[in-house]
């Protein structure tokens, strides 16, 4: 679903965000992306969705190779992939429907069905009781709630999440974590950067270890951390 | 067809989000417009003028007292034979004397105390319309006059030359100032949209994250460019149509010279056509240029 053969990325002369990476993430797989802060987690995960470009290597998801997608065709990877920020990237002028909508507003689909995958949406992070609140309203949990039904509303093949529990307390983090994995249990791929180490002990699934830009570690495919 | 309702839609919120700098781009270009369209009104006016005086130009030939019969015949001969008249009327020194008793009969008795006529024999050259402002016409005209017979002409062909210089003199001004403000309005526009554009920038980045086509991110933005043309150039006709209007009213007696040859009636359709197609022209040329380079992925 998601490979990787040799990436590297340079911001800088002489300095890798990430050298030479190579990945494979299956179909329906949860994977944890973990490492300190500048470890290249974001960066990783910015590759993927093409807000990047690697300075080498190449990137292959659903076995087409995303570097020679051209940018007036690059809507169609997004449309694959579900995008949740630390920071939610949510628009407060607008309400939680709304915010949730965007991907099918853009997707020119009709108002009823609009309404009835948002509700799904919200249904699935239990916030339907506060669709019509704008996110300055609500908590910070609820707005990353609103973040995740954002990425899910439209089904997408992948969901990244850029360390989506950074501003939460443990008991949200977890909750947060759960409605990942009921996510997943509908054959998304997840792939969920954090550098929370409780998580990883919590929710036992695959995880890939950076450091310095480099993948130093893969394990928890078949044993549990 | 979902595409243009979602664009005009964005587009609105967009013009309606930033009031005082729409409010302030549409008068700019209401303005422009007004100008614009002033000229091409007053241009428009003399054009018709001009047609109009150039259909019934004429010239006067007065033959010399006691001229050679047969050479006036030769005269009107070699009028009759040209291309560029229409028709010729030949004027004795008999009947131009009957003309002046009928048309001021209280000078009657003033032509009793002549023996003859005291009027010169003429002949009233009536020239083609397609032809009236030719330059043929003039060298026909001095041909005609370093003949024998003739003793002099009048010729009222002046006027309308004279006319066509003030009308190119005026398309002229009318040019170089609405290709200056033509050219402020595109800035503006183009400028209202970059605003537009970095206001909603976080919105955009979220957009073309979650799979948001270029033109569905732009569309919206090319609309309003064009919406602020539209309704610009609505308002400048609006202005045109009530300055029109008003101008004989208040400011006439000081322009008695254009009251008589600009026709303060209406705004003609195909000057309103003009105006609402460049308005929105403006609108979409600039908001086009402005989302191509602020919009790049």
């Amino acid at each position: 679903m998601i490979e990787f053969y040799h990436v590297s990325k340079q911001y800088v002369k002489n300095q890798f965000a990430l050298y030479d990476v190579n990945l494979n993430i299956e179909k329906g797989e949860f994977v944890f992306l973990t490492g300190s802060s500048g470890a290249g987690k974001t960066t990783l995960l910015k590759l993927i969705y093409k807000e990047e470009e690697p300075s080498k290597g190449q990137i292959l998801i659903d076995s087409g190779n995303i570097n020679l997608i051209p940018d007036k065709r690059l809507y169609r990877l997004r449309r694959d992939i579900g995008i949740v920020f630390q920071d939610f990237k949510l628009l407060n002028k607008r309400t939680i429907f709304e915010n949730v909508a965007i991907p099918l507003v853009i997707r020119g689909e009709r108002r009823a069905r609009i309404e009835k995958m948002v509700n799904n949406a919200l249904s699935l992070v239990g916030l339907t009781h506060r669709r019509n609140y704008i996110p300055e309203h609500v908590s910070g949990g609820e707005q990353q709630r609103v973040a995740i039904a954002r990425a899910i509303v439209a089904n997408p093949k992948i969901i990244i999440a850029d360390e989506p529990t950074g501003n939460l307390d443990t008991e949200l983090s977890i909750e947060i974590l759960k409605i990942f994995e009921r996510v997943n249990t509908n054959g998304i791929t997840m792939l969920v950067a954090t550098h929370d180490k409780n998580l990883l002990r919590v929710f036992p699934k695959r995880v890939l270890q950076l450091e310095k830009g480099r993948l130093v570690s893969d394990w928890g495919k078949e044993d549990a951390p | 067809m979902n595409l243009l309702r979602i664009s005009f839609g964005n587009a609105a919120r967009n013009i309606l989000r930033n009031k005082l700098i729409s409010l302030l781009c549409l008068g700019i270009i209401a303005f422009t417009l007004l100008i614009y369209g002033i000229f091409e009104y007053v241009s428009f006016s003399l054009d018709r003028v001009t047609r109009e005086f150039s259909r019934s130009i004429e010239a006067i030939f007065y033959f010399k007292d006691g001229s050679d019969r047969q050479a006036t015949e030769a005269v009107i001969r070699r009028v009759k034979e040209s291309l560029l008249v229409q028709k010729v009327v030949y004027k004795s020194k008999e009947q131009a004397n009957i003309q002046f008793g009928r048309q001021f009969p209280e000078l009657k008795h003033i032509l009793k105390e002549f023996n003859r006529s005291p009027f010169p024999a003429s002949m009233e050259i009536t020239f083609k319309p397609e032809y009236t402002l030719d330059t043929k016409i003039t060298a026909f005209i001095e041909e005609l006059e370093r003949l024998d017979p003739v003793e002099s002409k009048q010729v009222n062909i002046e006027w309308a030359q004279k006319i066509i210089t003030v009308k190119k003199f005026i398309s002229l001004v009318g040019l170089f100032l609405s290709s200056i403000l033509l050219f402020v309005s595109v800035f503006i526009i183009y400028n209202v949209i970059k605003l537009n554009i970095l206001f909603r920038g976080e919105e955009i980045h979220i957009q073309k994250l979650v799979g948001a086509t270029n033109w569905y991110i732009k569309f919206p933005f090319i609309i309003e460019g064009a919406v602020l043309g539209f309704s610009g150039s609505v308002v400048a006709g609006l202005f045109l149509f009530g300055l029109l209007k008003l101008f004989p009213t208040y400011a006439a007696f000081m322009f008695e010279l254009f009251k008589g040859m600009v026709n303060f009636q209406t705004v003609p359709p195909a000057l309103f056509v003009r105006l609402v197609l460049l308005g929105t022209g403006i609108g979409l040329f600039s908001s086009f240029f402005s989302t191509r380079r602020f919009l790049r992925q």
